[in-house]
């Protein structure tokens, strides 16, 4: 009786035994067809990171032999960087890296990459896919200070002037007169001496985005030649135009998040920042609020530099990098794009998407991306200089800093030019 | 073979403790005294040999000579605000207030509980200069707060306050559990003699608790400059033009924004020196105090 018992047991162990083997052999001959890649991105919860995952998972589900592993980096740009850096040295690299643009040509210069033309051209036989789905003007953001194109535009975004529009027609300020910095300025000293508010608020986070848009639409260059050249008489100009409207109390200078939260309460008439924020004022403001184009100074157009990200292959074995690739261009789909747009707040990057009815209609339901659409335009890459761009933008925030604190611009400036062309040899 | 036993165990003991010493806190500091004769940015293949020019700059440069100062200014705050103040309230609860020691206790611990990062959101929102509640309030009385971001020195003591909040409750009971730590029949000889209370504090109760005094004074210093990184991350990023810096976040700025690791790793070796001064002050007078009892 043991003795059957015993058997019976040894029968049941030995049939599991088998089927773990078997299972175990399937599952090896499925693991070796299906391509495993990561995607690195920095969005989190809050800034997307729900569409990152839903976008993943639709793609996996719709690609049976590439399997996407989405991975959130914290700290923006910078913090993906650090990691990119420990990853590049421990041999281990994403496949699929968001490249934000001040990082443009330290990404390009450090670390090894596969160009989208390379594996265009390699993977597809032709570059059809990025000359049909992108203007010559949007890839421009994605190439490096040889030229060369790094990766794909993925997010974008331009500054915009959000206004209080409650404000606006209490003291009878006309939007129109809104579309130059003199308009601005005469908009804001109405406000200023008839409630004590601030009139305008101009983005101070870790970089000099909105102020090279400042510089930009009063016909200066931040760069030339691969050199700095902001400190020109219209660069100047521009930037005594900022530093006279904080003196005068006319504008707010403070830290980004202070000065949004005065716009949202009401105590700032305007808000000069990123697109990127036109869904959290819509959630936040109790007033009634809108967007225009960013403006100019008279007798010059407005032109912006481009915020956002780039899609680059980092992937090195080149099965991975099809995948990557393959990755991508569903990424790039109008479907994909207008996903990831509703979801970020920034615009999609390709052609077909822009003209989509989805997206359309979405700028319909919230007209504040309107004028962001119709800045793209007239935006130009943001500024990354060849050599040592990271010291370069610090240069231009603690020019801005001193000059917001009451020094002399015309000097600032120069030293500040100085400076990067000093490094640039 | 049983002596020998005896010689080798005690290391084995050491040794799961020394291997993650050597990891995670020798080779760093080895590697940061390295890289600091060098001009790299992180992820370059080579490295160029600038020998001391690194630490020239962090003592010529403006700006690092601006940061050295302020960590100067931002020490004697910390020790202001989470020490002397800590230390005044400590002995106030333990010899003037005889109720409630243990609400006081739990009260001001509360805070030490949050992140530093809630704290310095939280603070933002307070102390906003213009739409701030304090701002509202102040406005209604018809004064106008300061813009303290934009003065270096008003943003290093809203950073410092900040702080303040987070390690106050901490400090206090640190100091409070030494004070109870004192013998009572020292303290009731003294009464009976009739002794002042502030001779009784100046001369008996401080100069006893001296060893936890210059811990909780070593502590304010090292890790409240290192607290403070957290506030001047968030709110200032160290601006106005390096007016919130101190040597931590500089050191921080050059090597994870600027990727410029010998400039960095110059920093923190000068501040690795100065904490080891410290170190030494601390186990001159803790460590000493802990022999004489021996």
């Amino acid at each position: 009786m043991k003795n059957n018992i015993l058997k019976k047991l040894l029968l049941v162990m030995g049939v599991m035994a088998l089927a773990v083997v078997f299972t175990g052999c399937g599952k090896k001959t499925s693991a070796s067809s299906v391509k495993h890649i990561t995607y690195w991105h920095v969005n989190a919860q809050t800034q997307g990171g729900a569409t990152v995952d839903d976008l993943v998972k639709k793609f996996n589900a719709t690609h049976k032999n590439i399997k996407v592993t989405a991975k959130y980096n914290p700290d923006m740009y910078k913090g993906l960087m650090q990691n990119l850096q420990s990853a590049q040295a421990s041999g281990k690299v994403p496949d699929v890296t968001q490249v934000g643009w001040a990082y443009d040509n330290y990404f390009a210069n450090n670390f090894k990459y596969m160009t989208p033309t390379d594996a265009a051209k390699k993977f597809d036989n032709n570059t059809k896919f990025i000359d049909s789905n992108f203007t010559k003007r949007t890839l421009s953001f994605a190439k490096d200070s040889k030229g060369h194109l790094v990766g794909l535009p993925y997010s974008l975004s331009t500054p915009v002037l959000f206004v209080n529009k409650d404000i606006l027609s209490k003291y009878n300020i006309n939007e129109n007169s809104l579309a130059t910095w003199e308009g601005i300025k005469t908009a804001s000293k109405t406000i200023h001496d008839q409630s004590g508010k601030y009139g305008l608020y101009i983005q101070e986070p870790g970089d000099t985005w909105a102020q090279q848009a400042v510089m930009l639409s009063n016909g200066a260059n931040i760069q030339k030649n691969g050199k700095a050249a902001f400190a020109s008489s219209n660069g100047v100009a521009a930037y005594k135009y900022y530093q006279e409207m904080v003196t005068s109390k006319l504008a707010l200078h403070t830290p980004w998040a202070q000065g949004m939260d005065s716009f949202i309460k009401g105590d700032v008439a305007m808000a000069f920042t990123t697109i990127a924020q036109a869904s959290h004022i819509k959630k936040s403001a109790s007033f009634n609020a809108s967007a225009i184009v960013a403006p100019h100074f008279e007798n010059h157009k407005t032109v912006v530099p481009v915020g956002g990200s780039m899609l680059a292959i980092t992937a090195r074995d080149p099965d991975q990098q099809k995948a990557a690739w393959e990755f991508e261009k569903w990424m790039y789909k109008a479907d994909s794009a207008v996903t990831w747009s509703k979801g970020t707040g920034y615009l999609p990057p390709t052609k077909i998407a822009l003209e989509s009815d989805s997206f359309k209609a979405y700028v319909k339901e919230n007209p504040m991306l309107d004028p962001a659409v119709k800045t793209l335009d007239n935006a130009i890459p943001w500024t990354s200089f060849p050599k040592k761009g990271l010291e370069a933008e610090q240069s231009m925030i603690d020019a801005r800093d001193k000059i917001l604190s009451g020094s002399d611009v015309q000097s600032t400036l120069k030293a500040a030019q100085d400076n990067i062309n000093a490094q640039q040899k | 073979m049983h002596n020998k036993n005896k010689k080798i165990l005690p290391f084995l003991y050491l040794l799961p403790t020394a291997i993650l010493l050597i990891v995670f806190m020798i080779i760093p500091i080895i590697y940061t005294f390295y890289l600091s004769f060098f001009d790299w940015n992180l992820i370059a293949p080579t490295k160029e040999f600038v020998g001391l020019r690194n630490y020239i700059e962090v003592f010529t440069n403006p700006v690092n000579q601006k940061v050295i100062l302020n960590t100067l200014i931002y020490i004697f705050f910390l020790i202001v605000l989470n020490f002397l103040v800590p230390y005044f309230i400590s002995l106030i609860v333990k010899f003037f207030i005889k109720k409630m020691q243990g609400a006081y206790k739990v009260l001001f611990f509360i805070p030490s509980l949050f992140s530093l990062v809630v704290g310095a959101m939280l603070f933002t929102w307070i102390l906003n200069p213009v739409s701030g509640p304090i701002a509202y309030v102040m406005k209604n009385l018809g004064m106008t707060m300061p813009n303290w971001s934009n003065s270096g020195i008003l943003a290093i003591t809203v950073i410092c306050f900040i702080t303040n909040w987070k390690v106050f409750g901490y400090n206090f009971i640190l100091l409070l559990t030494g004070l109870g730590s004192i013998p009572t029949n020292i303290i009731d000889a003294a009464k009976i003699d009739g002794i002042p209370k502030w001779r009784l504090i100046w001369n008996v109760i401080l100069p006893m608790n001296r060893g936890i005094g210059i811990y909780v004074l070593i502590l304010t210093i090292v890790q409240g400059l290192q607290y403070v990184f957290t506030p001047i991350n968030v709110i200032t990023t160290g601006g106005p033009y390096y007016g919130s810096s101190n040597m931590i976040y500089q050191t921080y700025l050059n090597a994870f924004v600027l990727y410029k690791t010998g400039t960095s790793s110059a920093l923190a070796i000068v501040t690795f020196v100065v904490f080891l001064v410290l170190l030494f002050i601390e186990i001159r007078f803790v460590e000493g105090k802990a022999k004489k009892y021996v």
